[in-house]
């Protein structure tokens, strides 16, 4: 079933061409030598990129045409994939070793379950890793699996409070909210002052997190194998949102369409507050509530009784282990990911480097959407990072559906997640 | 046509007469509402459709048009799914008449229990089918190809179209195929020749059928086909429907551009449709 | 448009009797049985046939055997041997018998999936009979429009079924929506169509009546015309009302069409997903999530259970053809020959 003859004939072909085309020098471990000769390096590499294919796909393909002069014998193959789909394809054309890519952007939450599945080639070592060192602890821990490195990082992300600076003026305040108890108060205020809503929220697992970690939970805890969602920290997460819900700071929000809901009533003025990522800021400028656009401000979630906390996201790039061009591959990650490739893409559009030095060119540093996400991506707490890790947001966000539409209780909700969690992660207490 | 029409065909007294008009306006306006409120949209500015000021007109545009057909790939996929859609059709008249009419002729055992068994085939589900067949599309090299894709099509649409050929020929009196073969054809040139020429409205059908499965599939379309270059229009359109934007005026004007060259294949064959299909499913 | 709506069928010279229910010629319809060339018919027939069991056993029946001996397994996609470049794995997985039907059928969700899984199908395709009865009925009469009528009835099997589940999302959606827009236009207050776990299961089932009607119209409208318009006349002279008419000469003779609509749209809608998929994704809460949806996220969702996604399959199938099988007893208890 794996591969039949045919299929071994011609990845056994594609191989022989490859080696050939390679020129030889393929030796599987291919040069942790930072000596490699662009001009030397060749072969096609298929890249998937799971941005969007709109708004941010331009900048990458100018990128990645820089990276073509550099290294002109590397033809690469630009392939724009969903992210919504991206993860199934890859992992079903990785399993099948047929139609996947050599290169694939990869979301962090994805990345340990990839490695594990033997799906990526470890990088230690290799010409796409460019001084290790630099990357920001954050992205970099996304990257890294079971004492190797599957990933090279990209972007990075977290969420934060966009916020209506004009609504909650006429509510009477010039600051945001810097702690939930402030959050509902401010969104209430809102509310009898402007008859606007005053916080919309995103009826998704991830953008739950920040009042799981609030209140000192989380969703695991992987170090010590304990599963956490039902601790009483996780508990008091929940029961924020509910308040919030029930008090009316935060109307029941949709939850089907759920995100399109709360960033369109931000962008038309319906709603003072809504938590979201760097990504959305360029979509609400585009909203009437901010032709002026210092209308808009942005600032770290608000702290729970703990502490505030939004959770790291961001992509990597990783390699296919079943590539049959690796140095090139490896060459492009590099390119791609260098100091000046990551400079691009911020000044263009807004993404945050994960490299130190990125930060430190000038127009990253001119950057006004960096210079505003810098601080708050600076204190997003890394998710767990275990191969289930994909597994635990869908029992998540059905018990917020649950609870949203009152068929649960944040205890309820917390424990039938609990339930779930531990057929998924067994063993674990 | 030698018929009936119920009751009543004639003399309807007023009310009635308005009951039944009424009756019809109101379901074609609940068929009819939802494809026009696609059109209305597709005519907005790009982001009007997002506003929750719920108009019918908001200062109708063609740009969405403009947009899909210049800016996207969209007349590529197009073009992709006319094709795979097209071989699907003629592949799997084809195949779904002969076995229809092997079966319909001859009733040996096994042979009959063939649509039962493709009956069956039908109700594994198509999510639990999809890794294992992209393994087997991607051992022969077919993954990313569009005969891969066909031939996925082909194992949807084949079985009911296999089910409605056996029935549709189960009408033609075998006495045709006798006299052909007294006549020196072969069992095959009996079919073609004599047979097939008769069962145009049901091989009409069964190539609606085909076309519609292939046109608007989804699943193995995402599954299977990578790449602009590749897509077909489902996984293409999704494109603009992603996880933080939604670009529903261009989603609508490519769907309003869909539905146009289908619907109008729909409408030239739709008489047929009416007696093909029925003859098809008397069967028995 | 109005007057094509009939001829064809009288086109086509074929007694009508022969189109009946009950068809006479049938057992002498085998050309070649003749002694001697009984060989070659076999021949023949299997050559037709061929194609169709090549194509099928090959991707599906050959899938489904896989199916059934995974789902005897515990194989995920983290333990079947594989190698992907320089990682080599082993496979690890091994033989558990029935524990992966026994945990299906142990599981609480599964049976209310079941529970609802069959009222989907029950309530979609009873509306999609009795409507597509119903509008054809209206279309089988001598009425001014008729083809207007037909045409834009028919529209909504015209458009690919993914387009349409999207309009209808929208349609609903709470803020942007047509339909709660006309709600709140007419002061009415508007409706969770989708959020709401009892409504969204009404949504998905108009949302699937309104995709299915057209078809099961169509076919209805077919086998009316096909009835022979005597049956009606002799009726009438015999002075039966138009219920009778309906229960004992529409009714019984549209059988056969009937038959194949309700079977093959209990297949096709107990296995439906893309409607429920693409609307609410099994939410709000997997209020609306069927067996074949749950399935689906089963076998998806972070490393593949090969093994559960197989038993889940398969268990699908079993309740299907348990059901197909017993529809045709049931018909054969009632004296048709099917």
């Amino acid at each position: 079933m794996r591969r039949t003859p045919l299929a071994g004939v011609i990845a056994g072909l594609a191989l022989v061409l490859a080696a050939a085309a390679c020129g030889g020098g393929d030796d599987g471990g291919t040069g942790s030598g930072k000596s490699v000769d662009p001009a030397t390096v060749s072969g096609t590499v298929t890249y998937w990129d799971t941005s969007d294919a709109a708004v941010e796909g331009p900048a990458f393909k100018e990128l990645i045409a820089e990276f073509k002069t550099k290294y002109p014998k590397v033809n690469v193959n630009y392939v724009n994939v969903p992210f919504g789909e991206a993860q199934n394809k890859f992992k079903t054309a990785a399993q099948s070793g047929s139609g996947a890519p050599d290169v694939l952007r990869t979301e962090v939450g994805w990345m340990t379950e990839f490695a594990s599945l033997g799906y990526l080639a470890p990088l230690d070592g290799t010409y796409a890793l460019e001084n290790a060192g630099d990357f920001l602890p954050a992205p970099a821990g996304s990257a890294k699996y079971n004492g190797k490195t599957w990933g090279v990082p990209q972007v990075t992300d977290s969420l934060g409070l966009l916020y209506n600076k004009d609504l909650l003026k006429k509510a009477g305040h010039d600051a945001p909210p810097k702690t939930v108890a402030e959050l509902k108060q401010y969104a209430l205020d809102v509310k009898s002052k402007t008859g606007k809503t005053g916080l919309t929220l995103n009826v998704d697992a991830y953008f739950l997190l920040p009042f799981i970690y609030g209140e000192g939970g989380d969703l695991v805890d992987a170090a010590n194998k304990k599963i956490t969602i039902n601790s009483p920290q996780s508990v008091a997460g929940l029961t924020v949102v509910t308040d919030l819900m029930e008090s009316g700071a935060a109307p029941k929000p949709a939850i089907t369409d759920s995100y399109t809901a709360a960033i369109t009533a931000l962008k038309e003025g319906k709603t003072a507050m809504i938590y979201n990522g760097p990504w959305s800021a360029t979509d609400a400028l585009k909203g009437s509530a901010f032709k002026d656009r210092a209308n808009l401000g942005v600032a770290p979630v608000p702290a729970g009784t703990a502490k505030a906390a939004a959770p790291t996201g961001g992509h990597d790039y990783t390699v296919y282990a079943g590539s049959k061009n690796l140095d090139a591959s490896y060459a492009f990650v590099r390119f791609m990911s260098s100091t000046a490739g990551q400079a691009k893409i911020a000044a263009k559009l807004g993404l945050l480097p994960t490299r130190t030095s990125a930060y430190s060119v000038p127009e990253v540093k001119n950057s006004e959407l960096v210079n505003t996400w810098k601080p708050i991506v600076d204190t997003a707490v890394p998710r767990a990072w275990i191969p289930e890790g994909g597994q635990l947001f869908e029992p998540l966000v059905q018990a917020y559906q649950g609870m949203v539409s009152g068929n649960t209780d944040a205890a309820g909700a917390a424990k039938t997640v609990d339930g779930k969690y531990r057929a998924i992660l067994k063993g674990w207490s | 046509m030698s018929k009936n029409t119920g009751s009543g065909d004639t003399g309807r007294s007023l009310p009635s007469s308005i009951a039944l008009h009424g009756a019809l306006i109101l379901a074609s306006a609940i068929s009819v509402v939802p494809l026009l409120w696609l059109v209305l949209t597709s005519l907005k500015p790009k982001d009007a459709w997002i506003s929750s000021d719920v108009r019918f007109f908001d200062r109708p545009t063609l740009d969405n048009y403009t947009y899909v057909l210049t800016e996207t790939s969209f007349p590529r996929w197009l073009l992709n799914s006319v094709l795979v859609a097209v071989l699907t059709m003629v592949i799997g008249v084809f195949i779904a008449a002969s076995t229809g009419y092997a079966v319909s002729r001859y009733r040996f055992a096994g042979l009959r229990s063939i649509l039962w068994l493709l009956l069956v085939t039908q109700m594994f589900p198509v999510a639990v089918l999809i890794v294992p067949l992209y393994n087997l599309l991607g051992s022969l090299g077919l993954i990313n190809q569009y005969p891969g894709l066909v031939i996925a099509y082909l194992t949807v649409a084949v079985p009911f179209s296999a089910w409605m050929m056996k029935g549709y020929f189960d009408t033609i009196p075998t006495e045709i195929d006798q006299a052909g073969q007294i006549d020196g054809l072969t069992p095959f040139g009996a079919f073609y020749r004599l047979v097939l020429p008769l069962a145009k409205p049901g091989l009409a059908v069964a190539a609606f059928y085909c076309f519609i499965t292939a046109w608007g599939e989804v699943a193995y379309a995402t599954a299977f086909m990578t790449g602009d270059d590749h897509y077909t229009l489902a996984p293409g359109l999704q494109q603009f429907v992603s996880q933080t934007r939604a670009e529903w005026g261009w989603l609508t004007a490519s769907a309003v551009l869909i539905t146009i060259p289908a619907g109008a294949v729909f409408l030239a064959v739709q008489r047929h449709l009416v007696t093909g299909l029925t003859s098809g499913a008397t069967k028995s | 448009m109005t007057v094509s709506a009939r001829p064809e069928t009288g086109a086509r010279t074929r007694p009508a009797a022969a189109r009946g229910g009950r068809r006479g010629g049938r057992d002498g319809g085998r050309p070649g049985r003749r002694s001697g060339r009984a060989g070659s018919a076999r021949w023949y027939a299997w050559a037709m046939v061929a194609p169709v069991v090549i194509v099928m056993g090959v991707l599906v029946g050959y899938p489904l055997l896989r199916g059934v001996y995974l789902s005897l397994t515990d194989a995920t996609e983290a333990n079947v041997g594989r190698t992907i470049g320089m990682n080599e794995i082993p496979a690890t997985y091994g033989f558990v018998g029935l524990d992966n039907y026994l945990e299906i059928v142990r599981n609480g969700t599964f049976w209310l999936r079941l529970g609802w899984t069959a009222l989907w199908t029950v309530a979609c395709v009873g509306l999609h009979v009795t409507l597509g009865l119903g509008l054809a009925m209206l279309l089988n009469r001598r009425l001014r429009f008729r083809g207007l009528y037909r045409v834009l009835l028919v529209l909504p099997w015209a458009a690919p079924a993914f387009v349409s589940t999207f309009i209808w999302r929208y349609l609903l959606n709470n803020d942007f929506g047509l339909v709660n827009g006309m709600l709140r236009a007419t002061g009415l207050p508007a409706v969770h169509w989708l959020d709401d776990p009892t409504m969204a299961k009404v949504s998905v089932i108009v949302v699937n009546v309104w995709l299915g009607v057209a078809f099961n119209m169509v076919a209805m409208l077919g086998g009316l015309q096909s009835i022979p318009g005597e049956l009606y006349e002799a009726a009438r002279v015999d002075g039966a009302s138009a219920w009778q008419q309906f229960r004992h000469i529409t009714l019984p003779m549209l059988r056969p069409v009937s038959q194949t609509v309700i079977l093959i749209g209990t297949i096709w809608t107990f296995n439906q997903f893309p409607v429920i998929f693409l609307l609410t994704r099994g939410g709000p809460d997997s209020a609306t999530e069927i067996l074949v949806t749950a399935a689906y996220r089963d076998a998806f969702t972070g490393i593949r259970d090969y093994s559960g996604a197989a038993a889940n399959g398969l268990v699908i199938l079993g309740l299907l053809v348990v059901m197909a099988w017993a529809y045709r007893r049931s018909l054969r208890r009632h004296g048709e020959v099917w």
